[in-house]
């Protein structure tokens, strides 16, 4: 399982995120949320509206891959790609993260933070981002 | 399709009133992928345009299946909107009479192909800003639908 640093915590759990989910055949939706709890080290939970249950139940059913990324200026500011496996609980779209990306354009786009050890993703966030979460 | 005096006007680069977005695309056997995206235009009124330099499972995805999904996310000011329709790559070195959905690459690569000369990206700040901007062609999608992503009106159809 990945482990979902602070940083990105913070930024998840203050401005939420793009989530999205495909069809098995491959035709994606997607919801945008503008908070997030996260429960441990990487499993976040969105809470959804009904409309956004609606629109998102059957894919998350047949096919539970989940994709986010931090909503707002997070989009830029915070450049990860979240993937887990989704399930629904009620209203809650609870994600077991178990791949995170850098976004960040330039030679470190794609590439897999969850697969190295947890100290070096800290140092690349300290060493790339002067910011620790979303502005107050 | 037909788009709002006010998507027009959103969906241009931050610099220039406009917002970033995110593009959603996904496998040919459902696993999505979701990256945020600052070049952006409108393109004769129904393509949106985002400049391709670093998309890589992006181009993977729309290989294999051409859809795409784009939304707004900052800065939001009630633009709540979902675009979604067929996608490609149009990429430098196609046939100057390649045409993709009565769109021709040659005039979207002529006008977007070289994004950073034409619209360099100077209000980011230096720690969020690309060491280098090499493009490598057009993540292009034919708007075909519109929707609203408000959570109290989710999946709203909004098109004109």
């Amino acid at each position: 399982m990945a482990h979902v640093t602070p940083r990105m915590k913070n930024w998840l759990t203050g401005l939420g995120a793009h989530i999205a989910v495909a069809s098995k055949s491959g035709i994606p939706a997607v919801v945008v949320v503008d908070s997030a709890t996260a429960d441990d080290d990487n499993t976040i939970r969105f809470k959804l509206s009904e409309k956004q249950v609606a629109l998102i139940r059957s894919q998350v059913t047949e096919n539970p891959r989940v994709a986010f990324g931090p909503g707002g200026i997070g989009s830029i500011r915070a450049a990860y790609q979240f993937k887990g496996a989704g399930r629904l609980e009620d209203n809650i779209l609870v994600v077991a993260v178990d791949e995170i990306y850098s976004t960040k354009p330039g030679p470190e786009a794609g590439l897999r933070l969850d697969v190295l050890p947890y100290e070096q993703v800290i140092q690349f966030e300290t060493s790339r981002w002067l910011d620790n979460g979303p502005p107050k | 399709m037909k788009l709002s005096g006010e998507m027009k006007k959103a969906l241009k680069t931050v610099g220039a009133g406009g917002a970033v977005v995110y593009l959603t695309t996904s496998s040919k056997n459902g696993n999505p992928n979701v990256v945020g995206e600052r070049f952006v235009t409108l393109f004769k009124d129904e393509y949106i345009l985002i400049a391709e330099m670093f998309a890589q499972k992006t181009r993977v995805n729309l290989l294999e299946n051409p859809h795409g999904v784009i939304t707004m996310s900052h800065p939001l000011k009630g633009r709540t909107w979902t675009f979604s329709g067929s996608a490609t790559i149009l990429q430098e070195g196609l046939p100057d009479d390649y045409v993709w959905e009565g769109l021709r690459a040659k005039d979207a690569l002529d006008e977007w192909g070289d994004w950073a000369l034409k619209e360099p990206p100077s209000e980011v700040p230096p720690d969020i800003r690309p060491p280098s901007l090499v493009q490598r062609g057009v993540i292009t999608l034919r708007v075909e639908t519109i929707t609203d992503f408000a959570p109290e009106n989710a999946g709203a159809n909004i098109s004109l």
